[in-house]
């Protein structure tokens, strides 16, 4: 019995009920020391119960938790970070106002004579971050930094601690592809120096490159366990999702037709820094094509889909919309005038969280005689039609549609979005992220969606961060940088890291009017790029 | 952590159940009344109450306006001052349910009255009573009309410059005080005073034009309370209020902004004119509440500085609305309740205390009702009996501590 590999964290048989579910049924999970092991599951499938379990957030209702062979109760999060387990969560836990420093020592204070004493603490954290190349400015306000400092700044509060055990819970699912390299060498380092990880994820991709073992869970069972060195993305996903999974979708060639989106020269402008987001951005979409803006996050890919949707305000330029200027004209008339839009933020504008399924899906639609009948709700006609798309886009709920949307999972929130946009009378889809923090699954039905709406006849422009999203869909891809299409391509003639080099504003090319490309491209470098844009400022 | 995120938001924010909801509503009642008693016990041993009997006065409070010896008087009065507080707590209602804080109820209140009363007491009705009637309806109109125009006020301000609804509103209550007290000055009002019937030089009533409220014989009924018909109209408009809100597309648009306003933005609904229909139709509902109040025949309207504060009516309707859980049906109750533990006040003087006690009561219930979430969450707990929602409750307050972003999880 001895020779059995000392575990650092062993759940034996977790159970977990929720009312009318069993998030975790008989799970075990073995992490050995120095090691980074995953957990992969689609949406809802129990990661996160797990995760919440070993943390403290919740008790077991069977099973046990063992550290280091010793038999342990966690009654809270307290319990946990006293046997060095610490957690880094999806949605970071700082104080805005504080500094990043006061932050990592939150909770955990030196004090001399009742006054905070930061110098042992700055001298700590300094050594941590050189050990394990974390690079966080410790004066910054935690309000003023990008979201992977933040990321860092999290880690770095859990190494403050000593913990040994780290939890990250999808911990890619809000960087950026360079901050998500840079946190891989983070993972790698900490496993090197002896740190054990739980890497909750649902990509494949990262799975494969960093963790070394992998357990699969699928509607809160365990499917197994397995080393990822013997195994591939292709059979990882059909071991989380149950079935075949493809990764790219087949699709045909686009046969575009008659133009349905016509931006010209469009400039916006936000209103509370006076800085322009978008600069004189042009390009036309047709129907049966799927035009694709790429861009890394924050370089005006959103302000120029609110400005074509309606939700900000267009400085300079025309929107036309199926042949009419709908630059300054209300939402209603674009929706009326042919527009679906699946926004970026779902919970924020896309769902009416304390709505039901039913309320949500005629949001659009509801003065719609479909719907009402002289202003009265037409409950029932309503209900059918909900329950129509419930089936059509295999949405899993618990009471149909009298679900409230806010008990949903964000994957089925999302169906909700899709299904609705996708089913209303409408010839331009404006689709921003549509997959964003879903599972290979769900993936993969989205894109079999949008290909179909473009086969019947309707123009998509898809805004995504996801490069791999951006070469399976798109028939045009336009990359967006700093505010300005900086190139435009067929998706067969380029290759990710081609693209990269534009995203990243070291290569531009003259994009004219339609959004088409001039010849080969005016390539430059990219400290004259940097320079130019000083000059731009200095003009202005 | 996000799965329980979740739980806590479904325990703490999800739309209960109507019994779950009216569970809440008698559990704040309950503590309410526990508290009223707790405090009279207290006070019974200040020597200045040293002949007060707490269990008693506990009595007086469940027997309300059933204590003195004219009990149909009582409690005909009790309905008739509750008809101007279910006004108010529809009117705070309507506006919450689109996401608007209407403390304009009292300016509203006092806008309509003012209007009201300019119809009803400048024209003699009182050798026709057709003719009264007619004045009376156009009194309402004018009332609601005013009404409108003043909760309008805040309600464009809030929709064309998004300044909040709430600072402007307590501008205009002031405002609209002031107006009132002007125009009911002795030199403005010269023209209505010395009407023959008028009870004395500084008091007006309807009674003396003849546009009061008809009573149908409601007045005889309850032993000469000021029991109107007043009370039907108030019903009325309160089911018409809950068939707005929940069975028209107009009211199914108007709660889509007050739950999120950004997504009703994005659906293409138009939410400024959602925040003008919701303002207006507050400010209407006040202004009926008060015109309602004070054109019964019985009751005086004084025409000299009258407000320098505020009428109550209109911040009680906030307590209304909020105990009622905002459910327009629901404030008809809400406010016939905290008019019964009110009634109970004067008779709260003949144990030895004053009637202020009542009022510490309905305050108390009132400021429950704030908790009603958390009652709700503990009856939906109790239901289940699972382990879980105590661990979310418990949760909650963990989660307030780190300051979690309430943004949502993705999963």
């Amino acid at each position: 019995m001895e020779e059995k590999p000392q575990y650092v964290i062993e759940m034996r048989n977790i159970v977990k009920d929720f009312p009318g579910i069993r998030a975790n049924d008989h799970i075990n999970l073995q992490l050995k020391k120095g090691e980074i092991h995953s957990l992969l599951g689609e949406n809802g499938a129990g990661k996160s119960t797990l995760m919440s379990v070993l943390f403290g957030l919740y008790q077991p209702d069977e099973g046990a938790i063992y550290k280091d062979g010793k038999e342990v109760h966690i009654k809270s999060p307290n319990d946990a970070t006293a046997l060095h387990i610490g957690m880094v969560h999806q949605h970071f836990m700082l104080v805005e106002c504080f500094s990043v420093l006061d932050n990592i020592i939150l909770g955990d204070e030196d004090s001399h004579g009742g006054w905070v004493t930061k110098k042992k603490a700055r001298a700590k954290c300094e050594e941590l971050m050189k050990k394990y190349g974390l690079e966080v400015d410790l004066n910054a306000k935690v309000s003023d930094i990008s979201v992977g400092m933040q990321q860092r700044t999290e880690i770095l509060k859990m190494l403050y601690r000593d913990n040994d055990i780290l939890i990250f819970d999808e911990p890619t699912a809000v960087l950026t592809p360079q901050e998500i390299e840079n946190l891989m060498k983070t993972m790698k380092n900490m496993a090197r120096e002896g740190k054990s990880i739980l890497f909750i994820s649902h990509k494949l991709n990262e799975i494969m490159e960093v963790a070394d073992t992998c357990t699969v869970l699928r509607k809160g069972k365990c499917i197994g366990t397995i080393a990822t060195k013997d195994t591939n993305q292709q059979k990882l996903a059909e071991m989380m999702v149950g079935r075949e999974v493809h990764f790219t979708v087949p699709k045909a060639d686009a046969k575009p037709g008659k133009e349905v989106l016509n931006v010209s020269h469009l400039f916006v402008k936000n209103p509370y820094t006076h800085k322009e987001t978008v600069k004189d951005v042009s390009f036309k979409v047709h129907s049966g094509e799927i035009v694709c803006i790429a861009g890394i996050e924050g370089n005006g890919q959103t302000e120029l889909v609110n400005a074509i949707t309606g939700l900000e305000n267009v400085k300079k330029g025309n929107v036309v919309l199926n042949n009419i200027d709908v630059t300054k004209k209300s939402i209603f008339t674009k929706i009326k005038n042919g527009m679906s839009h699946i926004p970026e933020d779902r919970q924020k504008y896309g769902l009416v969280l304390d709505y039901n399924i039913q309320q949500n899906m005629v949001i659009e639609q509801y003065r719609d005689k479909k719907f009402s009948n002289h202003g009265w709700i037409n409950f029932k006609k309503r209900k059918e039609y909900s329950d129509q798309l419930i089936k059509l886009y295999d949405i899993r709920t618990s009471q149909g549609s009298e679900t409230i949307t806010r008990s949903m999972s964000g994957g089925n929130q999302q169906k909700v979005i899709v299904g609705r946009e996708l089913d209303k009378n409408h010839s331009l889809l404006v689709a921003v992220q549509p997959t964003r923090g879903l599972d290979v699954g769900a993936v993969e039905s989205i894109h079999k969606k949008i290909i179909a709406d473009r086969d019947k006849g309707s123009a998509v422009l898809l805004v995504s961060l996801e490069l791999e999203e951006v070469m399976n869909l798109a028939d045009k891809i336009l990359v967006m940088y700093e505010g300005e299409i900086v190139g435009s391509f067929d998706p067969k003639n380029v290759t990710i890291p081609e693209l990269g080099l534009y995203m990243a504003g070291a290569k531009r090319m003259k994009v004219d009017e339609n959004g088409n490309s001039l010849g080969e491209g005016v390539e430059k470098e990219v400290a004259t790029l940097v320079e130019g844009g000083h000059k731009n400022e200095e003009i202005k | 952590m996000k799965k329980s995120n979740k739980q806590v938001k479904r325990l703490f924010s999800a739309p209960a159940d109507g019994l779950t909801s009216l569970g809440s509503s008698l559990i704040c009642v309950f503590i309410g009344l526990l508290v009223g008693f707790l405090i009279m016990i207290f006070a019974s041993f200040s020597s200045s109450l040293a002949d007060a009997d707490p269990l008693k006065g506990l009595g007086y409070l469940f027997s309300g306006p059933f204590t003195a010896l004219d009990k149909a008087n009582d409690f005909g009065n009790m309905v008739f001052y509750t008809v101007p507080l279910i006004f108010t707590s529809l009117s705070v209602a309507v506006a919450y349910k689109t996401g608007l804080f209407n403390i304009g109820a009292p300016g509203q209140f006092l806008m309509g009255t003012m209007c009201a009363l300019l119809v009803a007491l400048s024209i003699d009705s009182t050798s026709n009573a057709t003719q009264g009637v007619f004045i009376w309806i156009l009194a309402l109109v004018i009332a609601a009309i005013a009404g409108i125009l003043w909760g309008l006020i805040p309600g464009a301000l809030k929709a064309y410059f998004g300044i909040n609804e709430v600072i402007v509103a307590i501008m205009t209550n002031w405002i609209a005080a002031n107006i009132f007290t002007w125009v009911f000055s002795l030199d403005n009002l010269s023209f209505m005073v010395n009407k023959p019937g008028g009870k004395s030089a500084y008091l007006l009533t309807t009674s003396s034009t003849g546009n009061g409220t008809p009573n149908l014989g409601l007045k005889a009924l309850t032993n000469n309370s000021y029991l109107d018909i007043g009370i039907f109209l108030a019903v009325v408009i309160a089911i018409l209020c809950w068939l707005l809100m929940n069975k028209t597309t107009l009211g199914y648009s108007m709660r889509a902004c007050g739950l999120n306003k950004f997504s009703a933005r994005y659906a293409g609904i138009n939410d400024k004119k959602n925040i003008l229909i919701a303002m207006g139709l507050a400010g209407a509902l006040a202004g009926l509440g008060g015109a309602l109040y004070y054109l019964n025949p019985g009751i005086e309207i004084q025409y000299q500085s009258v407000y320098q504060i505020l009428p109550d009516y209109g911040f009680t309707g906030i307590a209304g609305a909020f105990l009622a859980n905002c459910n327009p049906i629901a404030c008809i109750f809400a406010a016939l309740f905290i008019r019964y533990i009110n009634a109970s006040g004067t008779n709260l003087v003949s144990v030895g205390y004053n009637r202020y006690f009542a009022d510490i009561i309905v305050a108390v219930i009132i400021y429950l009702a704030g908790f009603s979430n958390f009652f709700k969450g503990l009856l939906i707990r109790f239901k289940h009996k699972d382990r879980d929602a105590k661990q979310a409750s418990s949760l909650y307050e963990k989660i307030l501590v780190k300051g979690l972003k309430t943004k949502g999880g993705n999963e």
